[in-house]
This record gives C-alpha cells, sequence and structure tokens, in this order.
C-alpha cells in the first residue's frame, strides 16, 4: 500500500472503489473504458449508438463505460431530445386533394355524394375529408353541396406542408425532425394534428465528447487494466489480484440444479411424531412385525370370530407357522375374559375360545400390538408408552391403498388417567404436529370404552378428515394384564397426516416414490 | 362397513314435529355426528321396483340401472317392463355401526334423538301372551344340521306401504351384516301370518336336501316348475347361489314350516314365496335363527321394538319355542340389569358429575336408572342394546350424552421422563450421515417376493425368510430380507430423472428365528446405491467408509463371490476396531444380470449392512 502513496490512516485495501490508484502514475482503465477513450482521442466525439458500433459493443456497456469515463473527468456525456417523424403506415396519404381535384373537375361545385365519381375516391375517405378541407378553407359546404374556396383553387397548383412532409417521408423512411429541410415542420404537424397520419416520436440520444483532461491522458496518462474471470490463490498470494479487474458475471442468470442428500418427507413426520411424544414424556417400545394372534387380537378382546381377523383383512403368515403364548397365567386371564368375562367384571363374548388360533401367527394389523405388549410386561402407574411402527392389512394396492403403513399408539397408564386426559394428550399432539383445529367424535372399538375420534380440519379440502382412533382400554383388556387403573389408549394413522401435509393424492408416491418429487421436496414446508 | 340410507322425511315423521322442526339439515348431521354416526351425506334416491317379485331397490340417481333382481333373478336387459321406476326418497347416509344396529332405520333413530335431545323416558314395548307354538327338532343342533337358536316374535296390527316395506328389507339387512355376520350368526325371516297355517305347531326342523318341494321368494306360483328342492334352491336361486357356503357340508339343511307342512323358510337361505309380506299384510310372523340364543334374541328385540316405533299401533306378541319339553317364550324385553358406581363413571370420564347428573345422562341415552342414594346406580339397559357387556359400555353413553364437544381436554399431571429406543436414535444419526454423503431416503415396502429377493439378485432362494399364508398378488408373498432390491425397485422407477442418482434406506428386514417368541425377528439394516452413467466400486467405498467412521468403525472390504456382483468386483464388509472385525455386510458393483431384471440401463453399485452389529 505504501507504495501507492496511500497515508497510513486510510482503510486496508487502500485502492479506490474503481481501482485507480491515489495520487500520481497512469490511471487504470477496465478495457471497455480503455477502448472507448482512445476512440473518442482518436476519432472524435460521437453519439453512443455511433460508438457501440465502431467499438463493437453493447450500447449498454458502452453507456457504462462513458459514465465511468465522465466520473474521472476524462469525457462529459450531453443528452440531446429529438423527434423522429415517421409515417402511420407506410401507405399514409391524404385525401383532400384528390377531393378539390375532383370538385374541380365538376366545375367547383358538386353534390356530395356525387364528388367520388370524379376521382380516385371513396365516399368513407370523401366524408373524413371534409372535416380537414373546411380547417384549411378549401371548401365552404352548402347543404349537400361542396363548393371551391379561391385558396382551394390556389392550392390546386400548390402543395401544403403537410402533404409535403408525408411525401418526403414516403421516400426516405423514419427522418430526424432536424433532417427535414425545405418545409416547416412545425406548420405540417399542425395540419396533422388528430390525423393519426404522420407519427412522432420523442427521442433522446446521448453524446460523449473527450475532455481536454481525456485527450491529454491518451495514450500515455492510462494503462489498461486486464480482466480476469477467477480469483486464483496465486493472485492472492502475489497481491497479483490488485492488477487485475475482475469480469463482471451475470448473477441474474440460473444455475445447474443440484439435488441434496435427504431424508424422506414421510420420515421426517414419522420423526416428528417420535420426537412429539418423547417431548411428552413417553417412552419408546416396538413389538415384532410377525406377531401372534394372541397379541393382534386376543389380548385385546376381539373376539375369534371378528371380522377384522378374517383371512380377507389379515396377513396370515405360513412361515413360521406358529407362535409361542406368554405366561399362561396370562393366556388364560384372557381365554376366561374372551368366554365369559372372567374376574373383568364383564359378561365376556360368550364362545368356546381356542388356543391354537391365538398361536396363529399374523403381520401386525395394528401398533396397539406393541402397547399391548409392554402394559402386559409392567402394568405398573404411573407409565407413558409409544411406538411408532409399519402395520399391514390386506389391501389391493392402490392410490388410497397400501398393504403397510404406519401408525403411532400410545398408552398412558396412571391412577389418574380419564377421558378428559385422553382428549388432551390428543390434543397435544396434533398441536405438535401443526393443526390447530381438531374435533373428538364418538367412536366404537372393540377394546376400548369409551371410544373417540379425532377429526381434523384440513383448510385445502374445507371439510373435517379422520386421523384416528382413541379410547380408554376395557377393563377385559387391562384386568388380565394385571392392570387395575385406567389406560389411555391410541393408534392414529400418520400416512394420511403426510399426504394431507405434502398434497399428495395417490399414497403410493410415500414408498414408489418419484426422485424428483424427494429431491423437490421441501425441508421445511 | 355397509353406508345405509336412511330415508329422511320418516325419520322427521317419528321425531315428532317439535325436534323435526329444530333438526335443519345441517344440525341434524351435527347431532348424528355427536352421537357416533359417521354421516357421509345427505341426498336422493331413485326407488325402483322388480314387477316380477315386487322387490324394491333403491339406487343414486347417476347409477345405471340393475341389470337383474337380487331376489328373484330376473334380468331386466332381457325384460326390461319388469323394471319400474317407484319414484325417489330423500335420506341421510350413515355408515352402519355394526355395535348400534338399533339407531339405523326412522323409527329406532328418532327413538334415540327424542331421547337425546328432548330428554324423553325410552319407550317400554308389551309383549302380548303368545298364541303360536314353534317345536324345535332335536336334531337342530346337532352334526346333522348345525344351526340350534331360534327365537320368534308375531307383530299384529301393521300397516305397510313401499316406504315402510323397504325400511323393513333394510332393518334386515342391517341386522344380517352387525349381528349376523352376513346371516352366519342370525338370520331372520318375516312372513305374512295369515298364509300361515297356525292351527297347531309349527315346526323347525332339519330337511335332507331333496326332502320337499317349494316355492321359493321370487317365483312364479303359477309356473308349473316353480316348485323345487333345497338341493335345487342352493343351484339356482340368487339367494341360494349367495348364501349356500354358510350350509356347506350340512347333511340336512334347517326348515320352517306351518302346522299343514306348508314351507315358510329354507333357513338361512330364502322365504317361500307363498308367506311373502304383501302391501295388504297386517300381520307378520318372524323368525331369527342361529348359532346362538344371545345373538338371535337381541335381532329379534332391535326388529320388533323398531317395527313398533316404525308402525304406530302395532302390537307384539309372544310365541311359544318349545325344545325337548322346554319352553319359553320369544321376545324377551326384559331390559338387562346393570350395576354402575357412578363415582367410578365419572372419573373414568374425568368430569365432576354428581349423581343425578350422571343418571340424567344415562337415561338421556334410553337407560333405567335406579339411585339407591348410595352405592352402586341400578341401570336398566333396554332389550335393543347389544352393546353393555361390561359396566364401561354405560360410561361411554354417559359421556355421549354429555358431549365430547363439552368435555375439556386436560393434561396429564404426572411426570415421566421420555426415553428414546437405541435402535431408533442410532437409526437418525445414520439417515444424517447418509443425506450429509449426498445421498436421498427412500421408503420401499416391506412386503416383496421371492422372485424379487432371489432371483432377480441372481441368489439361491433362501430359508430364513417370512412366508404368508395369503398373498394378495404374487409381488407381495414375503417380508424383505433385504433393503437392496427395493433401492434398485426405485432406481428402476426413476429411470427418466437425472443421474448421477444417489439413494439409501435404513429399515428393518425380518428373518426367521426359532429364539424369538413369535418365530420371526426384525434386524435394522442401512443400504445405499449409486446409479451412474460411469459407477464403480471406488465411487461407493469412500461413502460407506465415512458411514462406518460415523459409527465408530473402521472399514475393511474383502474379496467376496456373492452372485449379485460382478465377478471380482464384490466385497464383504468387515468393520474394524482394534482386534475386533465383523462382517456386517456387502457392497459391488451390480451383475448385469440383475440390472436387466430390474430393467436397468446404467450401472449401479450398492452397499447393505446391518446396523444392529455395527
Amino acid at each position: 500500500m505504501a507504495e501507492h502513496g496511500t497515508t497510513p490512516a486510510a482503510p486496508a485495501g487502500g485502492a479506490s472503489p474503481d481501482g485507480a490508484p491515489e495520487g500520481g502514475g497512469p490511471i487504470r482503465l477496465p478495457e471497455t473504458e480503455h477502448r472507448l477513450l482512445e476512440r473518442l482521442v482518436t476519432a472524435g466525439a460521437g453519439t453512443e449508438a455511433a460508438l457501440a458500433a465502431a467499438l463493437g459493443e453493447d450500447q449498454s456497456k458502452v453507456h457504462a463505460a462513458a459514465l465511468a469515463l465522465a466520473d474521472r473527468g476524462l469525457a462529459t456525456l450531453e443528452e440531446r431530445a429529438w423527434r423522429e417523424l415517421s409515417l402511420a403506415a407506410p401507405d399514409a396519404s391524404l385525401p383532400d386533394r384528390e377531393v378539390i381535384r375532383a370538385l374541380d373537375r365538376m366545375g367547383g361545385r358538386g353534390a356530395i355524394p356525387d364528388i367520388p365519381a370524379h376521382g380516385d375516391l371513396d365516399r368513407r375517405a370523401v366524408g373524413q375529408a371534409l372535416r380537414w378541407l373546411k380547417a384549411r378553407g378549401w371548401i365552404l359546404q352548402e347543404g349537400r353541396e361542396l363548393a371551391l374556396t379561391e385558396a382551394g383553387r390556389a392550392a390546386l397548383d400548390e402543395e401544403a406542408p403537410d402533404e409535403r412532409l408525408i411525401a418526403l417521408l414516403r421516400d426516405t423512411g423514419p427522418l430526424r425532425e432536424d433532417a427535414v429541410e425545405g418545409l416547416d415542420v412545425d406548420a405540417a404537424l399542425a395540419l396533422l394534428a388528430g390525423r393519426r397520419v404522420v407519427r412522432v416520436r420523442e427521442r433522446t440520444e446521448r453524446r460523449v465528447l473527450p475532455t481536454e483532461a481525456g485527450r491529454a491522458a491518451w495514450p500515455d496518462g492510462v494503462v489498461l487494466r486486464r480482466q480476469v474471470n477467477l480469483l486464483t490463490s496465486a493472485m492472492l498470494q502475489d497481491g497479483g489480484w490488485r492488477e487485475v479487474d475482475f469480469r463482471p458475471y451475470d448473477v441474474r442468470a440460473g444455475a445447474a440444479r443440484v439435488v441434496p442428500g435427504k431424508t424422506h418427507p414421510f420420515r421426517r413426520i414419522l420423526a416428528e411424531t417420535r420426537r412429539a411424544f418423547l417431548e411428552l414424556g413417553f417412552t419408546e417400545v416396538a413389538s415384532p412385525m410377525v406377531e401372534s394372534s394372541f397379541w393382534d387380537f386376543d389380548a385385546l378382546f376381539q373376539p375369534q370370530d371378528h371380522p377384522a381377523r378374517e383371512m380377507q383383512d389379515t396377513f396370515y403368515v405360513a412361515r413360521p407357522a406358529e407362535a409361542r403364548l406368554p405366561d399362561p397365567a396370562y393366556v388364560d386371564a384372557v381365554r376366561r375374559t374372551h368366554e365369559d368375562g372372567g374376574d373383568s367384571g364383564s359378561v365376556g363374548w360368550r364362545y368356546d375360545w381356542s388356543e391354537a388360533l391365538a398361536r396363529r401367527p399374523v403381520l401386525r394389523t395394528h401398533a396397539t400390538a406393541a402397547t399391548i405388549r409392554a402394559l402386559a410386561a409392567d402394568p405398573r402407574a404411573p407409565r407413558k408408552v409409544f411406538t411408532v411402527a409399519p402395520v399391514f392389512r390386506r389391501e389391493t394396492v392402490d392410490y388410497k391403498h397400501l398393504p403397510v403403513f404406519h401408525q403411532v399408539d400410545g398408552i398412558v397408564v396412571d391412577e389418574k388417567a380419564s377421558f378428559a386426559m385422553l382428549l388432551g394428550v390428543l390434543s397435544a399432539f396434533y398441536r405438535k404436529m401443526g393443526f390447530e383445529r381438531f374435533e373428538f367424535r364418538p367412536a366404537f372399538f372393540p377394546y376400548t370404552e369409551p371410544s373417540v375420534e379425532v377429526f381434523v380440519w384440513f383448510d385445502e379440502k374445507r371439510d373435517w378428515v379422520e386421523l384416528g382412533g382413541a379410547g380408554i382400554f376395557r377393563p377385559e383388556v387391562t384386568e388380565p394384564a394385571g392392570c387395575a387403573v385406567p389406560v389411555l389408549a391410541w393408534g392414529l394413522g400418520l400416512e394420511r397426516l403426510a399426504m394431507l401435509r405434502h398434497g399428495l393424492t395417490d399414497i403410493r408416491q410415500l414408498y414408489i416414490s418419484d426422485l424428483d418429487w424427494l429431491w423437490r421436496a421441501p425441508l421445511c414446508p | 362397513m355397509p353406508v345405509v340410507g336412511i330415508q329422511t322425511d320418516l325419520l322427521l315423521d317419528r321425531l315428532g314435529p317439535e325436534l323435526a322442526g329444530q333438526l335443519d339439515p345441517p344440525r341434524l348431521v351435527r347431532t348424528l355426528e355427536r352421537i357416533g354416526c359417521d354421516v357421509e351425506g345427505m341426498g336422493e334416491l331413485r326407488r325402483l321396483r322388480c314387477e316380477r317379485c315386487g322387490n324394491l331397490t333403491e339406487h343414486p340417481p347417476d347409477h345405471a340401472d340393475p341389470v337383474a333382481c337380487d331376489r328373484c333373478g330376473v334380468d331386466f336387459r332381457e325384460r326390461p317392463e319388469l323394471l319400474a321406476e317407484a319414484g325417489s326418497v330423500e335420506v341421510i347416509r350413515m355408515e352402519l355401526l355394526a355395535v348400534r344396529p338399533d339407531i339405523f332405520d326412522p323409527g329406532g333413530l328418532a327413538r334415540m334423538l327424542r331421547g337425546y335431545l328432548l330428554g324423553e323416558a325410552a319407550p317400554s314395548y308389551p309383549v302380548d301372551p303368545p298364541r303360536l307354538r314353534v317345536e324345535v327338532d332335536p336334531a337342530m343342533g346337532t352334526e346333522r344340521c348345525p344351526r340350534p337358536a331360534i327365537a320368534c316374535a308375531v307383530v299384529r296390527g301393521v300397516r305397510l306401504d313401499d316406504d315402510l316395506i323397504k325400511v323393513l328389507m333394510k332393518l334386515q339387512e342391517n341386522l344380517h351384516w352387525a349381528l349376523g355376520r352376513d346371516r352366519k350368526h342370525a338370520s331372520i325371516g318375516v312372513y305374512d301370518l295369515d298364509r300361515i297355517a297356525a292351527d297347531g305347531p309349527l315346526r323347525y326342523r332339519p330337511v335332507e336336501p331333496d326332502g320337499l318341494r317349494f316355492v321359493p321368494l321370487g317365483h312364479d306360483p303359477a309356473d308349473p316348475a316353480a316348485a323345487i328342492t333345497p338341493a335345487e334352491v342352493l343351484e339356482v336361486h340368487p339367494k341360494g347361489r349367495a348364501y349356500r357356503r354358510l350350509v356347506e357340508g350340512w347333511p340336512a339343511l334347517p326348515l320352517l314350516e306351518d302346522a299343514r307342512g306348508g314351507v315358510l323358510a329354507l333357513i338361512p337361505i330364502i322365504n317361500s314365496e307363498h308367506t311373502r309380506v304383501r302391501p295388504e299384510t297386517t300381520s307378520f310372523f318372524i323368525d331369527v335363527t342361529g348359532t346362538g340364543e344371545r345373538i338371535v334374541g337381541k335381532a329379534l328385540n332391535v326388529l320388533v321394538t323398531s317395527l313398533v316405533e316404525l308402525m304406530p299401533g302395532a302390537r307384539i306378541e309372544g310365541v311359544t319355542v318349545a325344545r325337548a319339553g322346554e319352553e319359553r317364550v320369544t321376545p324377551d324385553l326384559a331390559p338387562q340389569r346393570v350395576r354402575l358406581d357412578p363415582g367410578d363413571a365419572a372419573r373414568r370420564i374425568g368430569l365432576d358429575l354428581d349423581r343425578a347428573a350422571l343418571a340424567e345422562l344415562l337415561r338421556r341415552m334410553g337407560h333405567g336408572v335406579r339411585d339407591p342414594g348410595e352405592g352402586p346406580f341400578e341401570v336398566a339397559v333396554p332389550a335393543w342394546r347389544n352393546d353393555v357387556l361390561h359396566p364401561v359400555d354405560l360410561v361411554e353413553d354417559a359421556a355421549i350424552a354429555y358431549g365430547y364437544h363439552n368435555i375439556a381436554p386436560r393434561l396429564d399431571p404426572t411426570f415421566t421422563v421420555g426415553a428414546a429406543l437405541p435402535v431408533e436414535e442410532r437409526s437418525v444419526g445414520v439417515r444424517e450421515a447418509m443425506a450429509g454423503l449426498g445421498f436421498q431416503e427412500v421408503m420401499t415396502l416391506q412386503l416383496t417376493s421371492e422372485a424379487r429377493t432371489f432371483e432377480a439378485m441372481r441368489l439361491p432362494v433362501g430359508e430364513r425368510h417370512v412366508l404368508l399364508a395369503n398373498p394378495i398378488s404374487a409381488d407381495e408373498t414375503m417380508l424383505r430380507t433385504d433393503l437392496l432390491p427395493g433401492l434398485l425397485g426405485t432406481l428402476a422407477a426413476n429411470t427418466h430423472r437425472p443421474l448421477p442418482q444417489r439413494i439409501f434406506e435404513v429399515g428393518d428386514v425380518s428373518f426367521l428365528d426359532a429364539e424369538a417368541p413369535t418365530g420371526a425377528r426384525e434386524v435394522r439394516h442401512v443400504a445405499g446405491a449409486l446409479c451412474a452413467a460411469t459407477a464403480g466400486f471406488a465411487d461407493l467405498r469412500p461413502a460407506v467408509e465415512a458411514l462406518f467412521a460415523e459409527l465408530g468403525w473402521g472399514l475393511a472390504t474383502e474379496p467376496d463371490d456373492r452372485p449379485s456382483h460382478l465377478p471380482g468386483r464384490g466385497a464383504r464388509l468387515v468393520a474394524v476396531r482394534g482386534e475386533e472385525r465383523r462382517a456386517v455386510g456387502h457392497m459391488g458393483e451390480l451383475h448385469p444380470e440383475v440390472l436387466e431384471a430390474f430393467h436397468l440401463r446404467h450401472p449401479v453399485v450398492a452397499f447393505e449392512a446391518d446396523l444392529t452389529r455395527l
């Protein structure tokens, strides 16, 4: 910095913003400015358009360079306004002269309807010309008759300024006003006012002129600043970046697409779900996908002839062929509850319960299999448990159904647990998932009483959407498991929630995914 | 669940002018939702009559005409003149609740709403002394003819029109579905009493498949060929074909006949044409048969009480059912007695309800309540309710009467410490690492096939995979044992998307395990794949090594000859930590035959590892 004579007080990187050294030495000019100054000094002043053509540059770049030279005091800009005249249409003309010629042929007067027959005219043109002919003072109208005036006769031999302007423009094409010679342009335009024959455009033009300082600086007072594309490590290490200009980029230009690595949008909803329940103080549990009918159905007091257990709705497993049952005392308590209510205070389903059917393995049909297992393993209150798990139903794949989907199931085992508290947990969960409006409606499930369904309001659909079921486990479920306090329980589907949040109409999109959708799905919608 | 259309004008008529005036359609829908009905909407149905058998059916206006009568089977395409318009009706459509078939006809629903909204006490229905007697053959319920249970009733003072005939049909269908499991556990017959010879006992007995001939419902009695045997009914009659599975393998079929041997019905298939209910019928004979007395009795109770609600002035008359010297009179409309502790009930709901308030809520739901002042209530549950197994079922009724919308949600006051499963937290970390390495997560289904798991991957069919007993398609016959085929399937579905494609999945695969309680267990895996115009072993290995490092392991890759890989370009993934070396997975360039099997046209290099061993 010292070599450029900056004072110690100057800010770091002491070159002035335009890169000109402060004090003495040749002025460093970027390429376009350098070339423009050369042109101005050697070929003289010119308009920006002409200079751009001469330099083979964009006019916008030349303008920017001219402004920069002006800033340095090497050039000045002059702005001039002028008018450009042109014909509104290439064949534009006035019918006026043809009308007076026709009148002349008719002996100086005649009825308006007869005029077209005496000239190269149609009725419309005659009608349109009347007003202007009167304004020129070429004719007088008496009823339906027109008469040529003295001025009109005189005009037969001498064209008016507007007619001459039109003729001129027809020959030359668009003209600058100051290029029109031999006629009074203002008078011509006054006559044409309101006739839409000649178009007038206001134009401005900038001329760039070299200043004395500019002439004096060329060629020895300036040097060309090199323009480069890339800032390199070498330039930083040897300070060479100070000697060059960085060619500006078109920062508005688009760029090639980059696809980030991300988690799956549905996985993020599953993760949010887990986080919600962890935040609420729940402990996460899991259970096997291949589940015994006992845990999936019997322990939940679903009678063995319940339609949900039919082959039509549930995937049964051929291999392994049989599942083991838990503690015989528990199995027996479940049996008695089904058969006659056992010790639960219920009348039971009143049929002969089969242990063989309970051993049949199924693909877990709901995540409640995990929570009832957790309850039976440790029925002591207080306890809060949840699971997020894939479950299976024997559905044919279509846009609404898949044989696999995810549920979050949870239980609260608490002496003070009540239905109102169940509604509280569900409200807390759905609020955490971003829903503000929901309502609870009665529902009927075989293993909860009272039971409730949660409906969430979706603005886009203008409707309530059912998202899950919940209730308090029946005594027929809790009593055999050794639990004497109320157990709140829920099983909430998550795919539908995900589809609504991501605006999907086809559930398959979640599992047979279009990578483009995965790449585009926003991380924080 | 089936959707039931309840005729709106009949409902409003049964509600009485006061309620009908209050319940505009939106309020009616709201009210129904608040008592637990899933309302699909309101709309008009077109009613059509089969002119041959009188069968009435209802159809949405935009549906095509039925091609055949579902009762007599006549083909309307051949005999279009037999399909007649019978007007249109406004209905409210709701999903039928299996536990509450008593509120899916205008009569039963109006009864419920009058109590719920007006506090009107549930009616009691007198049962007149029996005049008819049904004798049950001792063979009923044996292996020869295993349908033991029967309950009967007579309803007199019936006045019918098209609307009521249709309601009666729907009520039967509702009960068949909700309580009868499609006639398996209970099936209902309704007959014109005046066409039954009742000068002696009716008989419920087994009949040989070719033991007699009768004219089934829908057959023209004038046709000499109309009378057919039970075996022929099962062969040719539409209802026979629809329900013969219920009697498959039975040596004899259940038959109900009158005192002179006239057939009422071949049970649970079809009634006789002779006893068919007609618009001019004034008295019904009704039977419900099935596998158990409880369900059969409940179905009969719902039916006869709703009929009285629908046809004011009708009277229920008992029928004596005699079996092996034992006699009882059906229907039994005595309420079910349940003891309910009011304190328990209020605590379960979470409301501060005093005894009187709770009793009032129960009365609004149709229950009789006797409050002895202390100790439990004596609750009389109406005979048409089938869903009260335990006192908690009454708690739900009280909560519904109170209104779920009036219950303020509250949070659990008990402090608990939450805890995540380690395998899930580990999976979160692995997903983060894979995403950071530029891989996009995908999720694929757990269900797959042997063709995809083994054949497409050039692997011998394994013996450790879980097989389904009742797969729904050939593509989904087993639980996956590897994630990789799912990744290849995803790549195959995205061949039109730009390359390179880097994807991964973290998920469970399943294996048989005799030690596991259910015989199988899940193992958490991670797999990743890179598909690009040039994708080689060296392009993926650094990412795998980086992932292992994130999990605290070094990576050694040892030559392996897994047939899925190009020979010489596959490796075993060995996790290394100090002296410890664990084979945890594999990686390699996939064999072109594998790529062809998945219709992939660009090379793929992939890895899969067992996360539980890393």
